[in-house]
């Protein structure tokens, strides 16, 4: 971007070797189902005016933004990945997507996904697979596959995800970017298509902190349009990462190691937490003994709040049927929604279900009492290869450790720290409520040690 | 038979906007599908806005004008309601767990009071779906079974409508009332009647629904369980499909929407700021300005004529004014089937009038005769009296005149008279009368009436 508003490098010129690279590198990727090739370049050519004429510009002056296809933007297709509406065209700016345009990001198209984002390994989208450019032939992580592969192949500069269970972080883990969710309510939903509502949020991915820390900063605050978002003013992280983190406090919990599958992965985060600790960190046990909770709590409320959300999707307005043609997947949530929320009138699952989250907080919040944050794999395994058939559960078993950030309302975020034959991994940091700059700091300290050794 | 009625009641609240949306309300008074956005569509992604708070603070004074307990400082969820059908974008609807519970009205007790949202409208001929409606704030009252009769239901509407007009925050416009109502009478089963669209209606559904279920109980045969649609055309209830069950409707709580917490000052400040109940007012009319119970009962069976009265008492003895509001307003208001309200009499003209009337410039019959183009057109009496000449005959020469010829036009009535059938006097008054187009004093035209036949 220094190199944008210095004029060394237009905005135009980022935008057409964007276009190049994508044209190159997407029918191997897969990671757009649909580009903004002119609206990309109209926006370009009047950044590069405002600069020339000596006008202020905003923070993403001339920056690659790439959208998750949950995402509206007006007159681009906002597909969810899903034959249900392959003819949606988007009718409004979502309000981050407003926020993007008004700080002059280039939005350059919308990404692949898992099928109305019920996914997370990126093979369910009506529109193909995307393969992980981090290690090809391997699943890229979903729910914001296409995000995240576009990211890390560097055919985008920033990326949008969306993450209701974990579907930013697992696919920056596997990908190897920097991606965080947000605290529930800090960044504006309004424009982002219904998953499970009061876990969704919508938030960045970027090959590094500052990136990512960049573009939060863009669309985090509080929307007086909507109900749930926050009234907090957080809005310069960029300034404040890279400040030091002797001190804080690393919380870890007995329960982390016993349910990571591939135990490389677990030594492949002791050591980086030995770096942490390098770096002036101290460890912290913590006891969440409710984690195995976290998943069938999560699973029954996400499948009530899609089915509730998916109702509109009933042929008259947006021309097919959501039952007649979605995959499998998202059949599935559809019908056990259905199920559990007609047996709800009797009080039996969902409101269950919202208890335990209730008791996942608790525990959670209370582990905060004692750590700063807290710290663990993302996945607990390694992505599969693609053709291999996994069970729905070995599938929900993906989000084992990043589905109780979103039960918790908390912030998460991922940076990646090694690789286990040619695969990354990513260290899931789990923050305080609006604690999101201490994950900034925590992840920046990481990623300037591991460069300066590299 | 006993028979036991329930009604649930649902009105729209007179807010500018729509409940969830900045969208306007005002759905008549434009082409359809303009007042719309992207959240009262529906559109994929569309978070609905924090709720409307005058619609909130209308629900409040409802509640409160119905005797409710309104439940304070605690959540009160909103709820989705899901169902299919073409009118509904997102394909549930949102309503409001109880703002106000446990009220009463003339004896029948209020159960609860919801804060709702509109859907769309529907037209099953075109197909077309208008979303000019979507999101506008409805009200709704359901009582308890407490009433026995079609005739105790419709005094019970009648007496609701008067609070909620009362209460300044309903929309004053016809064909916004829907009333749902549920009968089971000893031995059969409870039926919902659908679609009831006036207090009329109402009273006719029951009707009809009180003959078929007795007819079907003596013959033996069950009432089943089941909602039935109020076909207005043929004043007969028909099965409607297969309702859901309340379990179908698989309500949850809005995750986009944190729970309203109505906070007790806030109710306080309402109560303190509560227009004044019908009844109330009711009686302190009679109290303040000595005219008759019955008056006061029509006066304030509407707010706009309470409203249109007081203004006209301070300028006028409040006995005239109560008289010719009560029979010469009512009536023409009556002929034309429009209410007060919507009628464009301003409390200038009616004082006009009356004074024109008390002066004697003008007769009662003349005053009555305006009256029938004030409720239509904002004109002053005044005007009217000038451009029309429409003052009272006071030149004897005229009134003979007329006479005169009333009496040559209508030999069989003065031969009526003379033979002793007093009653053809009047019929030759009304006939001086349209000859001097109502402008002469009916006192004086009997008295030379009676002159001139005993000659």
């Amino acid at each position: 971007m220094e190199q944008i508003k210095s004029r060394k490098l237009t905005a135009i010129e980022n935008t057409e070797a964007a276009l190049a690279r994508i044209k190159n590198l997407n029918p191997k990727i897969n990671a757009f189902i649909e580009l903004n090739e002119k609206g990309a370049l109209d926006t370009a050519k009047w950044i590069d005016e405002k600069i020339k004429q000596g006008k202020k510009v905003g923070k993403l002056a001339g920056l690659i933004v790439a959208v998750k296809s949950n995402i509206n933007v007006t007159g681009l297709h906002i597909t969810c990945a899903s034959k249900t509406l392959e003819d949606y065209v988007g009718t409004f700016d979502a309000a981050v997507v407003q926020r993007i345009k008004s700080e002059d990001g280039i939005i350059i198209g919308m990404t692949n996904m898992d099928e109305f984002a019920a996914g997370s390994s990126g093979e369910t989208s009506a529109w193909g697979p995307t393969d992980n450019p981090s290690a090809l032939g391997h699943i890229p992580g979903g729910s914001s596959s296409g995000s995240a592969a576009a990211v890390a192949v560097g055919i985008c500069d920033l990326a949008i995800g969306s993450d209701t269970g974990g579907s930013i972080r697992n696919p920056a883990s596997h990908c190897g970017i920097v991606g965080l969710k947000p605290t529930y309510g800090l960044v504006p939903r309004h424009g982002l298509i219904d998953l499970a509502m009061s876990l969704d949020q919508i938030g960045p991915m970027a090959r590094d902190v500052y990136g990512c820390a960049l573009l939060l900063e863009v669309i985090a605050g509080y929307n007086p349009r909507e109900c749930t978002t926050l009234k907090v003013d957080l809005k310069d992280f960029t300034k404040k990462v890279g400040a030091d983190i002797k001190g804080l406090k690393i919380g870890i919990a007995p329960q982390y190691e016993e349910v990571t599958v591939d135990k490389k992965i677990y030594q492949k985060i002791e050591r980086a937490i030995e770096i942490l600790k390098d770096l002036g960190a101290r460890v912290v046990q913590v006891n969440l003994p409710n984690l195995k909770r976290a998943l069938p709590a999560y699973y029954l409320i996400n499948y009530v709040e899609f089915f509730s959300a998916t109702r509109r999707f009933d042929g008259r307005r947006y021309g097919k049927r959501i039952e007649d043609v979605c995959g499998e997947e998202v059949l599935r949530r559809i019908l056990l929604g259905s199920y559990i929320s007609q047996k709800e009138y009797r009080g039996k699952y969902y409101h269950k279900a919202i208890k335990t989250r209730s008791v996942i907080k608790h525990e959670t919040l209370e582990a905060f009492k004692q750590a700063d944050v807290l710290i663990s794999p993302t996945v607990p395994k390694l992505p599969h290869k693609f053709g291999a058939k996994l069970t729905p559960f070995e599938m929900y078993g993906y989000d084992l450790f990043t589905v109780p950030t979103n039960l918790s309302g908390i912030c998460a975020g991922v940076v990646p720290v090694g690789k286990i034959d040619g695969i990354p991994i990513g260290l899931q940091i789990q923050g305080k409520p609006l604690d999101e700059l201490t994950i900034f700091k925590i992840m920046e300290a990481y990623e300037k040690s591991t460069r300066e050794l590299s | 038979m006993e028979v036991l009625i329930g009604l649930e009641i649902h009105e729209q609240i007179n807010t500018k906007s729509k409940l969830y949306c900045d969208c306007p309300t005002n759905y008549r008074d434009v082409s359809p599908n303009t007042n719309v956005c992207e959240i009262c569509t529906g559109c994929p992604g569309a978070k609905p806005m924090p709720p409307n708070q005058d619609a909130l603070d209308a629900v409040i004074a409802i509640s409160l004008m119905l005797d409710c307990e309104v439940l304070t400082n605690r959540p009160v969820y909103i709820q989705r309601k899901h169902y299919d059908y073409p009118d509904l974008p997102s394909g549930y609807q949102r309503t409001s767990l109880p703002i106000g519970i446990n009220g009463k009205v003339n004896g029948t007790r209020i159960r609860e009071v919801h804060m709702e949202e509109d859907p769309g409208q529907y037209d099953p001929v075109s197909g077309i779906v208008d979303y000019n409606r979507s999101g506008v704030p409805l009200v709704e009252i359901t009582t308890e079974p407490d009433l026995r009769s079609p005739e105790e239901a419709r005094l019970f509407l009648r007496a609701l409508y008067r609070i909620l007009d009362f209460s300044g925050k309903a929309r004053e416009e016809p064909g916004t009332l829907r009333v749902d109502a549920n009968i089971s009478m000893a031995g059969g089963a409870r039926v919902e009647i659908k679609n009831i669209n006036s207090v009329k209606g109402v009273y006719r559904a029951l009707k009809y629904e009180i003959t078929r279920q007795k007819s079907l109980l003596t013959r033996g045969e069950a009432v089943r369980r089941e909602t039935r649609a109020y076909l207005e055309s043929q004043m007969i209830t028909v099965p409607m499909r297969t309702k859901e069950l309340e379990a179908d409707y698989r309500y949850i709580p809005d995750p986009d929407i944190f729970p309203l917490v109505i906070d007790s000052n806030k109710v306080e400040a309402i109560k303190a700021s509560l227009p004044e109940a019908p009844h109330m007012r009711e009686k302190r009319l009679i109290q303040q300005y000595g005219i008759a119970p019955l008056h006061a009962k029509v006066l304030t069976s509407e707010l706009a004529l309470a409203d249109l009265f007081e203004a006209v008492a301070k300028k006028i003895d409040p006995k005239i004014a109560a008289l010719w509001l009560r029979d010469k307003l009512k009536n023409v208001l009556n002929y034309y089937g429009i209410r007060c309200a919507e009628s464009l009499l301003i409390p200038e003209h009616m004082i006009e009038l009356l004074k024109l009337v008390q002066s004697g410039s003008i007769t009662p019959e003349t005053g009555e005769k305006l009256l029938q183009r004030m409720v239509k057109e904002p004109v002053s009496p005044l005007k009217l009296v000038e451009e029309l000449k429409l003052t009272k005959i006071v030149e004897e020469k005229l009134l003979e005149e007329a006479i005169t010829k009333a009496i040559a036009q209508n030999p069989q009535a003065v031969k009526d008279y003379l033979s002793g059938k007093s009653e053809a006097l009047n019929f030759l008054m009304g006939r001086v009368m349209k000859i001097t187009q109502s402008r002469a004093d009916s006192k004086v035209v009997i008295q030379l009436l009676k002159q001139k036949l005993k000659r």
